[in-house]
């Protein structure tokens, strides 16, 4: 249980190449903060610098209000769980999980030893597996061998690289509720790495989305979705991928307006408000909508037609394109439609779509940055 | 009719292709196997001859010198009593024995502490050491002898004292056969390292517990060369020992056995009863070494 702070902290490799930007970030105490974004964001490296695995070339990182840079991991009082699973083949999975345990300084006794690992396994369901070598093992099982070596010795932040990366997308689920109960159970402070945005908008307080070395945003799950401070994070967070447009956003009295694929569309009251209070003019914009946002009207709407149509179970992901070629994604949700309706939602099917003012995002073309963000 | 006799696919043509293609494929098997036994055979038997040879000869008891045949006419053990109880071969034996095992010992340490090191740390001047330790080893260690002779008669480690300074010589320049065990480090993931970094271990406990357990067939192959090497010296131990028997190892002393035409009629039976008696160590050590010679016990340790 402690809090981490990392401040000005910057990892520079040999030749030059900055891998992690001035990167500052207050962690509180027992809380569960998820570094996402896609490969190359030096989220792993900053974790691995908070682990004390890769040297941080300038800036601090604390640990409990103790500067732990110059700190051998082993120092630091950290777990951690490796993507890869980094068991010790040679011992059996009792011996993997104690063997923190064995390193400790006084000793801990046998009988200690022996209650903390069964009862670690116990609540991962691997008591039966305690005897086996690693190599015997499924994925899921490695894993959850590696969360109780990790859940053993009493740390101050549990630290986490893609654990479930390596796990087929059913497992990953079923490891992804685990872990949150997991969570609740050893109450510690997280920080968890994941390229991928479900997990952590499933399991983090707050998330760290990350690109190219820098913070792109701060937030928690909601924040990020609803409100993300950029055209990168609207566009990361979501599934499917946010639908834009370059169009023109334009001021007419006290509303605003917006004209994508030359449609009309009035830019809902609270959202105007903010525009209004950031001063926002008639310019050009790059417009954001989330395809479950978006309804097939009847008419008023703007036409497109169908390109694919992916059936995803309780939900339908059409691929259309509209009348300048533009390709956009709508997620229907099959509840809502008759058979005859999800069965004529074929390629080439003419329809027409809208979506409301208060779901639109609006994004400086230049700067990328959110005109909703308040000043 | 003549569509039928042009169809040449019908079921039972397809059938006797397959059998004809069946048939070609064994008989090229057959012939290609029968040439590489062949070989492999021949081979063999130059290889053995020599071996079989010298046990043969060591079981000769009717005469002592050489003889223009192999199967001895009269067989006994006389030629190994002799060895033990009429020349220095126990004091030979024991002086090679404990400079095999402290080079053994002191060389496996050295080589395996050194590979871990260029395999897992990053240091200035670590990629020009390698290359360097790679070049110094081009050159034939003979050409150091004139020197390390001098240096090794200041220290009094030469004649009766040998065993020390053949050790120290041996054992000195051993980092440098790093290559083959920093591959196989390599070849370790280095997640480990750092998972039990993390849980705890300081660096040496990481190679105590966790890389060499996992290392066992390079920890055996380090221990065999670093034994097999002194133990079959001949050069450099008898430079050392300069003709003192004391300070000989088995190779220099059984050559001592034959140094002169008129030895030879006398030892040469003798000699190669020696020369068994000097194969039974690391035979041994071999058939006791051999199941670790495995592959590799890494399964499972991280996601493949």
């Amino acid at each position: 249980m402690a809090q981490v702070k990392l401040t000005n902290v910057k990892k520079i490799y040999q030749g030059n190449v900055v891998a992690v930007h001035d990167f500052n970030l207050d962690i509180q105490d027992k809380e569960f903060i998820v570094f996402v974004g896609p490969s190359g964001c030096g989220k792993s490296t900053t974790l691995r610098m908070v682990a004390g695995l890769e040297e941080i070339s300038e800036g601090t990182v604390e640990i409990d209000g103790e500067v732990v840079n110059d700190l051998q991991p082993k120092d630091r009082h950290i777990s951690m769980v490796f993507q890869n699973y980094a068991l010790y083949p040679h011992l059996t999975v009792f011996e993997n999980m104690a063997f923190p345990l064995r390193l400790l300084r006084p000793k801990m006794s046998n009988k200690e030893i022996y209650d903390r690992v069964t009862s670690a396994a116990e609540v991962l369901g691997i008591t039966e597996y305690l005897t086996r070598k690693p190599k015997a093992l499924s994925g899921g099982q490695r894993q959850r061998v590696a969360i109780g070596r990790a859940m053993v010795k009493d740390c101050k932040v549990f630290l986490m690289d893609e654990p479930l990366s390596n796990l087929d997308a059913k497992l990953r689920n079923q490891m992804r509720a685990e872990i949150i109960l997991l969570r609740k159970r050893i109450n510690t402070t997280f920080i968890y790495v994941t390229h991928d945005q479900t997990e952590a908008m499933t399991l983090g307080d707050r998330i760290v989305i990350m690109k190219d070395g820098y913070i792109m945003q701060v937030g928690t799950p909601t924040e990020v979705f609803d409100e993300p401070a950029n055209l990168f994070v609207a566009q990361f967070i979501g599934a499917p991928m946010m639908n834009t447009v370059k169009c023109q956003l334009i001021k007419e009295g006290k509303k605003y307006f917006v004209n994508p694929y030359g449609v009309k569309l009035e830019v809902d009251g609270e959202k105007a408000q903010i525009l209004a209070d950031n001063g926002v003019e008639t310019r050009d914009i790059i417009l954001g909508f989330r395809p479950e946002h978006v309804d097939i009207v009847k008419e008023n709407g703007i036409p497109v037609s169908v390109l694919v149509n992916e059936m995803m179970g309780s939900e339908i992901h059409l691929h259309v394109l509209t009348s300048d070629n533009a390709k956009l994604i709508v997620r229907v949700p099959t509840v809502r439609l008759t058979k005859e309706e999800r069965e004529g939602l074929t390629a080439g099917k003419e329809l027409q779509i809208s979506f409301p003012g208060k779901v639109m995002h609006f994004f400086d073309p230049e700067t990328e940055k959110s005109l909703l963000v308040k000043e | 009719m003549a569509e039928e006799l042009l169809n040449t696919n019908t079921p039972e043509v397809v059938e006797h292709k397959k059998d004809k293609r069946h048939m070609g494929l064994t008989a090229s098997r057959t012939i290609s196997n029968t040439v590489i036994y062949f070989i492999l055979v021949i081979m063999t038997v130059v290889w053995l001859v020599p071996f079989i040879f010298l046990v043969l000869q060591s079981f000769r008891v009717e005469s002592t010198g050489m003889v223009g045949y192999i199967i001895p006419e009269q067989w006994g053990f006389n030629n190994y009593v002799n060895l033990f109880t009429n020349t220095k071969f126990p004091k030979w034996f024991m002086n090679t024995f404990i400079i095999a095992l402290a080079t053994a010992a002191l060389q496996t340490i050295i080589v395996l502490c050194m590979s871990y090191t260029l395999s897992r740390l990053r240091f200035g001047g670590r990629k020009f050491l390698m290359n360097f330790m790679l070049v110094l080893g081009m050159f034939p260690g003979m050409l150091t002898m004139i020197i390390l002779y001098r240096v090794l008669a200041d220290l009094h480690m030469t004649q009766q004292n040998s065993i020390p300074g053949l050790i120290l010589v041996y054992a000195a320049s051993s980092g440098m056969g790093y290559y083959v065990s920093k591959g196989f480090f390599d070849t370790l993931p280095k997640s480990l390292d750092e998972a039990a970094r993390v849980d705890g271990a300081n660096r040496a406990q990481v190679l105590l517990k966790v890389i060499l357990p996992l290392s066992k067939p390079i920890v055996i192959y380090t221990l065999l060369t670093a034994f097999m090497g002194p133990w079959g010296d001949f050069a450099f131990a008898s430079y050392i020992a300069f003709n003192n028997s004391n300070g000989m190892n088995v190779a220099v002393g059984l050559n001592s056995l034959i140094s002169t035409p008129a030895s030879i009629g006398k030892n040469y039976t003798m000699f190669c009863a020696g020369g068994v008696v000097v194969a039974i160590p690391i035979t041994v050590l071999f058939l006791f070494l051999q199941k670790y010679y495995v592959e590799g016990v890494t399964g499972g340790a991280v996601k493949g």
